[in-house]
């Protein structure tokens, strides 16, 4: 016994040593597992608010080029809605009055980039908005250029999301024209190229095709735009293309990002993922009631706030209301005076 | 004790903040990113308690991985490194050194102390890239990764201490 702990004394430091590395490999391997190891990491509120000011300061940097493009998008908006204004008056001149609203298909929570790292295998992005604004894991992220990536996990007021530029990351991709579909991979190196990959071979594709979401996950709607098509070659199997895609989505500059939040149904996850693996059904009920909830809070703050603006119209109109009574009572006691005005 | 404890707290946030708001922003050819953090660990003298230097070179990298989302990566390595320490000091030390002296330019001469830190370098960023990287598939820019930034933060450290800590004008007697 004696010499056990004599051996333990001397040699204490190569104890410690493998507890410290064992410590070090837990954590390394549990940050896969999300929503355990978000306090060490960026989407710890101590980090992430440190973060925010440094970014709020060098966000200065790329102002300028942001607001051209803006400017470019913005544009080519307004074209786009007086273009379709113009075709929904051809339609329905007669039997539509007013000009409805376009059904808008997904909702979007804008939020900002707070740090990102490109040169590693593994990047990741850190924005400014979480859980208390309605972010969930897995949910898509795009910027005005087309997709950035997917939550990978989240803290109240941050969320961590693995962009395109992931090795990890795979978003399934389809050819606009032609309709092939495949799925997008990053390989590291060069921050604005991906690789298509399982596209038959017996597509047609050329130089310039648009690559574009498909719509088969439930985290992007079909048709968002995530590059360009700048190479062919041919997969390691022979049996499909590899394309070489320039993506549209400048990750270098990159700034204001929207989270798609409701295009998430989980009802087909979960599905889904019984399917594979009936044992992970609790995780999806949790994140299914957790959305509920949301859910029930913003019907509620629609609802009070509906009934703050039924008041402001009530006590609008009765303003109104007594005010032309007040004007009629007044014009009655002195009808020359209107008289005098006309 | 305890100044010495403090000096070594200032020099652990004085790296984090550097290495965290700049060195992090360093990707020279796209690969190549320095941790500075590494310079914790290369100053420790001689006969240190080996269970300080280990405890030091995890906190620092502990906190490096939660600044940079690299989870148990920098960790791992710093704490390595600080076990191979002490082993490299004692290869490399003069036969004249004192039994506490500390690593530098003066006591160990120029090439030799260029040799154990580039040495600690190597073993840091081979082991943080390896983890980073996590499969042999494009091994060459791991490589490359691995190489690139060992030599560079080597360059770095030695031009910190070179200003933190100016060379004295050794005198020669007959």
């Amino acid at each position: 016994m004696r010499a056990l702990i004599d051996l333990i004394i001397k040699n204490k430091h190569w104890f410690l040593f493998i507890l410290l590395e064992v410590i070090s490999l837990v954590f390394l391997f549990s940050y896969n597992g999300y929503q355990k190891s978000v306090y060490f990491t960026t989407a710890n509120d101590v980090v992430g608010s440190t973060y925010n000011v440094i970014s709020g300061i060098t966000s200065y940097l790329h102002l300028q080029e942001n607001n051209r493009k803006l400017e470019a998008k913005n544009e080519q908006l307004r074209k786009q809605v007086y273009a379709m204004r113009q075709q929904l008056e051809a339609i329905g001149r007669d039997s539509i009055k007013s000009l409805p609203e376009l059904p808008q298909i997904y909702h979007t929570i804008p939020a900002q980039v707070v740090n990102i790292t490109l040169h590693k295998a593994n990047n990741l992005i850190t924005i400014n908005k979480g859980e208390a604004d309605g972010i969930l894991p897995e949910m898509g992220v795009i910027c005005s250029q087309g997709i950035v990536g997917i939550v990978y996990m989240t803290s109240r007021h941050y969320s961590i999301v693995m962009p395109l530029l992931n090795v990890n990351s795979k978003v399934s991709c389809r050819l606009r024209d032609s309709e092939y579909f495949g799925s997008l991979i990053w390989q590291r190196g060069y921050v604005n190229i991906a690789y298509a990959t399982s596209i038959p071979r017996h597509a047609k594709v050329k130089k310039g095709d648009i690559v574009e979401s498909n719509g088969y996950s439930d985290i992007f709607p079909p048709g968002l735009p995530i590059g360009r098509v700048v190479g062919l070659d041919d997969s390691t199997d022979g049996m499909s293309y590899l394309l070489k895609v320039r993506l549209f989505a400048n990750f270098s500059t990159l700034r204001e990002v929207s989270v798609i939040t409701d295009y998430h149904s989980p009802e087909r996850r979960m599905l889904e993922e019984q399917a594979e693996d009936p044992t992970k059904q609790d995780s999806i009920l949790i994140q299914q009631e957790k959305k509920k909830a949301f859910e029930e809070e913003k019907r509620k703050a629609a609802e009070e706030k509906e009934k703050a603006e039924q008041e402001i119209i009530k006590a609008e109109l009765e303003r109104k209301y007594s005010e032309t009574m007040a004007a009629q009572t007044a014009g009655n006691e002195h009808p020359e005076k209107t008289d005098t005005v006309r | 004790m305890s100044s010495v404890f403090f000096t070594r707290l200032s020099r652990l946030f004085i790296l984090l903040f550097f290495q965290v708001l700049v060195f992090n922003n360093i990707h020279l050819f796209g690969y190549v990113t320095p941790l500075v953090i590494g310079y914790m660990i290369v100053c420790f003298h001689r006969n240190t308690s080996r269970v300080g230097i280990l405890l030091w070179g995890f906190s620092i990298g502990l906190l490096f991985d939660i600044f940079s989302n690299t989870a148990g990566m920098a960790s791992a390595s710093c704490t390595l490194i600080a076990m191979f320490q002490p082993v490299l000091l004692n290869m490399f030390a003069p036969r004249d050194a004192a039994e506490d002296f500390t690593p530098t330019f003066d006591t160990l001469g120029f090439w030799n102390y260029f040799l154990y830190i580039l040495l600690l370098m190597f073993a840091l960023h081979g082991v943080f890239y390896l983890l980073d990287a996590f499969t042999l598939v494009d091994w060459q820019l791991t490589l490359i990764s691995i190489f690139g930034s060992s030599i560079f933060t080597t360059l770095i450290i030695i031009f910190i201490e070179l200003l933190v800590r100016p060379r004295k004008k050794t005198k020669h007697y007959a």
